[in-house]
């Protein structure tokens, strides 16, 4: 049995849960090159018209990823550079999470010790 | 087993869901969601715009001027990158925000699992965040599938579906979707389910490599 405090101290534990940076990122990075592999298969898969480019508009992505194709090697690649983008996405929205949790504690922490150190 | 909270609040068993705390918290997260995401979306355009300007193409950001559709004022240019940063942070912090109030309904079966359970006391600041798949899958799904209706009807609405060849493109992915209202209905189920189905998965690798790195799930 619970009592209010401890559902308090769940409501708390709930909202100030840190995010596991490390599996974010994996999740994230994973997720991603999944997308991006998925996709680029797809329209090879789907193939083209004799005569006609597979996939022109997805292979724009070789403006940011260099290398990047429409075509089993760049699939590849393609997942490769996803899963480092999404990666290094994961982990950066992970730390901000944290550090924005951190931040408003210590933010209260130090008004309340203010608030405190006025009313001695 | 579980017990259910009641809409005035209480549980039916002994401990009482303090109803203005979950609030509270629900609120906070909420504006701190808004805030992590509304400053990743506003520099990530930014930084896209810069990028594909300075790329040293003959006809620079000649798709992603295709934003400005959406973004009043938005274009491939020094400018245009201030704008695209206001956009992308209100655009950021606004889905966000939408997210996170669905998203917070998993708190409440999560404190039910707690009531229901008599795991041991945990420390405040040890506790690793759970992701409950079903619900980031609900969320998530909910607010790209609303936004692929509401950017196909805003073309169909200016009278250039006909010639957003480009939005079509995703019937490559979507079969049955068209830039119309129809079109953009059958997409967006498509797509709530594809985003479903990979919030699954993320949820699920997320959650084990926690595990596995010994934290303690929430």
């Amino acid at each position: 049995m619970r009592n209010k405090a401890d559902t308090d101290k769940a409501i708390l534990m709930a909202a100030f849960a840190k995010i596991d940076v490390i599996a974010l990122a994996v999740a994230l990075g994973s997720i991603s090159a999944l997308m991006l592999f998925l996709a680029t298969v797809g329209l090879l898969l789907k193939g083209a018209p004799p005569g006609t480019e597979v996939g022109p508009h997805l292979a724009l992505f070789s403006i940011y990823l260099p290398g990047y194709s429409v075509s089993w090697f760049g699939a590849v690649v393609g997942a490769l550079y996803a899963g480092i983008i999404g990666g290094f996405l994961g982990f950066v929205l992970a730390v901000l999470w944290n550090l924005t949790h951190y931040l408003y504690v210590v933010a209260i922490v130090v008004r309340t010790a203010w608030w405190r150190m006025m009313a001695e | 087993m579980s017990k259910q909270i009641s809409s005035s609040g209480h549980d039916s068993g002994v401990g009482q869901i303090n109803r203005p705390l979950l609030r509270a918290a629900k609120k906070l997260n909420t504006m701190l969601l808004a805030s992590v995401f509304g400053g990743v979306g506003g520099l990530s355009l930014f930084v896209m715009t810069y990028v594909s300007l300075y790329r040293g193409l003959p006809n620079p950001g000649n798709y992603l001027n295709l934003l400005g559709i959406f973004l009043p004022g938005y274009s491939v240019s020094p400018s245009g990158a201030w704008i695209g940063l206001f956009w992308g942070g209100v655009i950021g912090a606004f889905l966000a925000a939408l997210f996170y109030r669905i998203y917070a309904r998993s708190i409440e079966s999560q404190l039910q699992d707690y009531i229901a359970n008599d795991k041991p006391e945990k420390d405040l600041l040890g506790i690793t965040l759970r992701i409950d798949g079903n619900y980031l899958g609900l969320a998530v799904g909910a607010i790209i599938a609303g936004g692929l209706v509401v950017t196909s009807n805003w073309l169909v609405f200016r009278g250039t579906a006909a010639e957003s060849v480009h939005a079509d493109l995703l019937s490559n992915y979507l079969p049955g979707y068209s830039v119309s209202f129809m079109g953009s209905l059958i997409g967006a189920l498509e797509l709530f389910v594809f985003t479903y189905l990979a919030c699954l998965i993320f949820a699920w690798i997320y959650n084990r490599v926690a595990v596995l790195r010994g934290g303690e799930l929430g």
